[in-house]
């Protein structure tokens, strides 16, 4: 299994160079990304870098393609027929695009959780090891290890350590969205990619994933979409601004929102539109 | 008046209208057929008529009241008939069940009101359950036990009499189904053998003396069973009741062929109540006696239940995989459109031509070609090359694949997209999504597809009579002859049952309550199956219920 080993200098050192990484500082690069929905362009010549074990945000309008853009990192747009992708996303050096590349085992890579939490109507204990199991692992021990290990890594262990065969569906909202995210770890990805992942939340429990995302990125590398200003600056290292399917603006969290660089930029983050 | 109609309360009225309506007609339906096939088995009072018609003949009849009507008396007097005195405009007439079949002309006869000159109900009067000829009436004179007369405690010694020649009966029975019953199979299955090795040319002289020493063996074994056979039968035949019935005159009545007696006239209310039981449950429990116008029905429920069963194993996988490929697999275009509107419309199709097409293609096709492959020693004579118990089965399968089909689709298309994704975004394959998430989800509307095709299948009728289903199977299609459960074999259906009992038979007033006992009894196994299936549903329902926020 592939696992990134926690990197403690990007901790440390949020203001990393975007423009300058090593190779070994990226995670995922995107090159002259441009998606068709039929007809209809929704991504305009993207290019960017994701840093390694860093917190990416895309924050944006409604509908300017950055919930798009996170679901290409992962493949999530085969399912919809219409789409045309035209350009690369690099994983390892590798276009994730490339015909060679199972779909199944870079998804393995690349995790994702989604707006509204989708547990499987199955017990929690089955929901976390559901991608276990699908890799044929089904010893006793190395499941309940790893429950155990992604439950506490999403601050759930607690609550539901007593009643792990009991139906996911019992659980609250936001309970059930921190085991999706457990669910997603619990096969060691090196990217997760959170799509607004609050939004369908509570305050408190808005509150709980935040938390937990500041503290995944300790050993993951992650890309959140979002649509709530401060939550981005609350949790994010690096900040896209996207607007009508092109990335405006890339940068630093801290300078993206004390000095923007961009019109479009500052007017989206004073409020003038969006 | 405006108003109302604008408070919308007509329209309330209405649908709670259309509601009742339904509601009353399937209450009325089930109370009809329970109320007339369940009084059947009640044991109703013996009268005792005295007559005198128009031409002074006075005669005695005996026997149960099976039904009055009213007769308009002009028609009656047109026919033929006089009156002594003045009637009103009708005339009340009963039908009256004699029994006594093999000395009376008739076994059911028509009483005019007006003729009736006293009517009584004698304690005393017996019925005798006969294994042959019906029922009889009469009173017991006495009781013949081992050649002698016994006229004190009549009533003792004949029940004695009765238990003593059931018990030697059922026990020649038991063994002339299962032991004479297994020696029979096993002569046959040597005779097969014999073809066969005869066809391979492999009729060695050797093969021919084993076969020949099994074969003697066999027939010693059957000769000791015989000889035990006639034992038990003589020994059932050796008492006989003497019985004076409505003629007045002395019958003997041999207790070999009486199953049950009872004596209704002298029961009280509990009394009867435990003799209903019994009757309603040798109805359900025996087989069927006289051209299916007596005895009990079982075989014909554990057919029914059997075949059911039996399809709904065929069904539910090619349904549910082919509304997975459909739902899942195929592109979403004109062809896959053509196709789903081809499945909806062939739950359309007369079940009739479905039985055709089962004859043709399962039964003279598919199982004619398994005859030549598998089983040529047996040829002319087919084995699965006729209809059977498989063929009905695989016959109905197709006529409720649809909606298995469009019901399995339609699940299918209610699982959330989300959880799809969930399970894609974890790494898993479509195959493996459907497998492990979508199938479970879906199996609620699997198990609602099924409900409706068990439901549809149990009362299919016309196909079954081209595929398999006979008016009297001697035997079950599972027994204890191996391979035990035996697929060929013809088999009898509840349906069929009701048809051949009302239309077929050659006693239509003894006939008429079976049929109306047997269809309360279908209805009943068809709501058994569905309660038992729907359990299964809501268990599964419980157990899959999606997110609802």
């Amino acid at each position: 299994m592939i696992s990134v080993a926690p990197d403690m200098s990007n901790k440390s050192s949020s203001n990393i160079d975007i423009d300058n990484l090593t190779k070994e500082q990226i995670a995922l690069e995107i090159k002259n990304l441009n998606l068709f929905y039929g007809e209809k362009q929704a991504l305009e010549n993207i290019s960017m870098v994701i840093p390694k074990g860093q917190v990416t945000a895309f924050i944006g309008p409604s509908g300017c393609g950055k919930s798009t853009l996170l679901r290409c990192m992962n493949r999530m747009n085969d399912l919809v027929d219409t789409c045309n992708i035209k350009g690369e996303i690099l994983l390892h050096d590798q276009n994730i695009y490339d015909r060679s590349v199972d779909v199944a085992s870079l998804r393995r890579k690349v995790g994702m959780v989604f707006q509204r939490p989708n547990p499987f109507p199955k017990s929690i204990y089955e929901n976390v090891v559901y991608g276990l199991r699908l890799q044929g692992i089904n010893d006793r021990r190395e499941l309940d290890e790893v429950v155990e290990k992604s439950l506490t890594n999403a601050a759930l262990w607690n609550e539901v350590k007593d009643r792990l065969h009991d139906s996911a569906l019992g659980l609250s909202g936001g309970q059930q969205q921190r085991l999706v995210i457990a669910r997603a770890i619990a096969i060691e990805p090196e990217v997760l990619l959170l799509d607004e992942p609050t939004s369908a939340l509570d305050p408190i429990s808005t509150l709980t994933i935040e938390e937990l995302i500041t503290e995944l990125k300790d050993k993951y590398t992650v890309v959140i979409v979002t649509h709530n200003m401060q939550q981005a600056a609350r949790v994010s290292d690096q900040t896209a601004f996207m607007y009508m399917g092109q990335l405006i603006e890339h940068s630093d969290t801290n300078a993206l929102f004390t000095t923007p660089k961009m019109k479009k930029t500052e007017d989206y983050i004073t409020g003038r539109y969006g | 008046m405006k108003l109302w109609f604008k408070s919308g309360a007509p329209w309330v009225w209405m649908t709670a209208g259309a509601v009742s309506i339904s509601l009353l007609s399937v209450i009325g339906l089930l109370l009809l057929i329970a109320s007339r096939g369940l009084s059947f088995f009640w044991p109703s009072d013996i009268h005792q008529f005295e007559i005198a018609n128009s031409s002074g003949e006075t005669s005695v009849i005996i026997g149960e009241v099976y039904e009055s009507e009213q007769v308009p008396t002009q028609r009656l007097i047109t026919s033929g008939i006089e009156f002594d005195k003045e009637q009103g405009e009708f005339v009340e007439r009963y039908l009256i069940k004699t029994g006594n079949r093999e000395y009376v002309e008739l076994d059911f006869q028509w009483v005019l009101g007006p003729e009736i000159v006293k009517e009584t109900r004698p304690s005393g009067i017996a019925v005798f359950e006969r294994s042959k000829n019906g029922n009889f009436y009469g009173f017991v004179d006495s009781v013949i036990v081992d050649g002698k007369t016994i006229r004190e405690n009549k009533e003792d010694a004949l029940f004695a009499a009765i238990d003593r020649a059931v018990d030697l009966n059922d026990q020649a029975l038991d063994l002339q189904n299962d032991e004479i019953g297994a020696i029979n199979y096993q002569l046959e299955k040597l005779r097969l053998k014999e073809r066969k090795l005869e066809l391979e040319d492999e009729l060695t002289d050797a093969a021919l003396r084993d076969l020949e020493n099994q074969r003697q063996a066999l027939r010693d074994e059957y000769k000791v069973y015989e000889k035990e056979l006639f034992a038990f039968r003589d020994e059932a035949r050796r008492d006989s009741v003497i019985v004076k019935d409505m003629r007045g005159e002395l019958v003997t009545l041999p207790i070999f062929y009486v199953l049950d007696v009872s004596f209704p006239n002298d029961m009280n209310f509990f009394e009867k109540v435990i003799q209903y039981g019994k009757q309603l449950g040798k109805f359900v429990s025996d087989d069927p006696r006289e051209a299916n116008t007596e005895g009990g029905v079982f075989p014909a429920i554990f057919g029914t239940v059997f075949m059911v069963l039996l399809m709904a194993v065929i069904v539910t996988p090619f349904g549910v995989v082919a509304a997975i490929y459909l739902h899942e697999y195929a592109g979403n275009n004109a062809v896959t459109k053509v196709i789903r509107i081809s499945v909806i419309n062939l739950a359309g199709v007369p079940s009739i031509v479905y039985g055709v097409f089962g004859l043709g293609f399962f039964v003279y096709m598919l199982g004619g070609s398994l005859d030549q492959l598998f089983y040529p020693e047996a040829l002319p004579g087919p084995t699965f090359g006729t209809p059977g118990v498989i063929w009905s089965a695989l016959t109905l399968a197709i006529l409720t694949l649809p909606v298995v089909i469009v019901s399995t689709e339609e699940g299918l298309s209610r699982i959330p997209g989300s959880l799809r994704q969930g399970s894609l975004a974890l790494g898993a394959t479509k195959a493996e999504t459907i497998w492990r998430i979508i199938i479970p989800m879906a199996s609620p509307a699997i198990m609602t597809g099924l409900i409706l095709a068990v439901a549809r299948a149990a009362g299919e009728v016309a196909p079954l009579m081209l595929v398999g289903v006979v008016k009297m199977a001697p035997t079950l299609p599972i027994d204890g002859n191996f391979p035990y459960v035996h697929l060929d074999r013809k088999f009898m259906h509840l349906g069929f049952h009701i048809y051949d009992v009302g239309f077929q038979s050659p006693n239509v007033e003894a006939a008429r309550p079976l049929v109306y006992a047997t269809s309360f009894l279908l209805v009943t196994v068809i709501i058994t199956l569905n309660i038992t299936a729907i359990g299964i549903r809501n268990h599964l329902r419980e157990k899959y219920k999606s997110l609802e926020h």
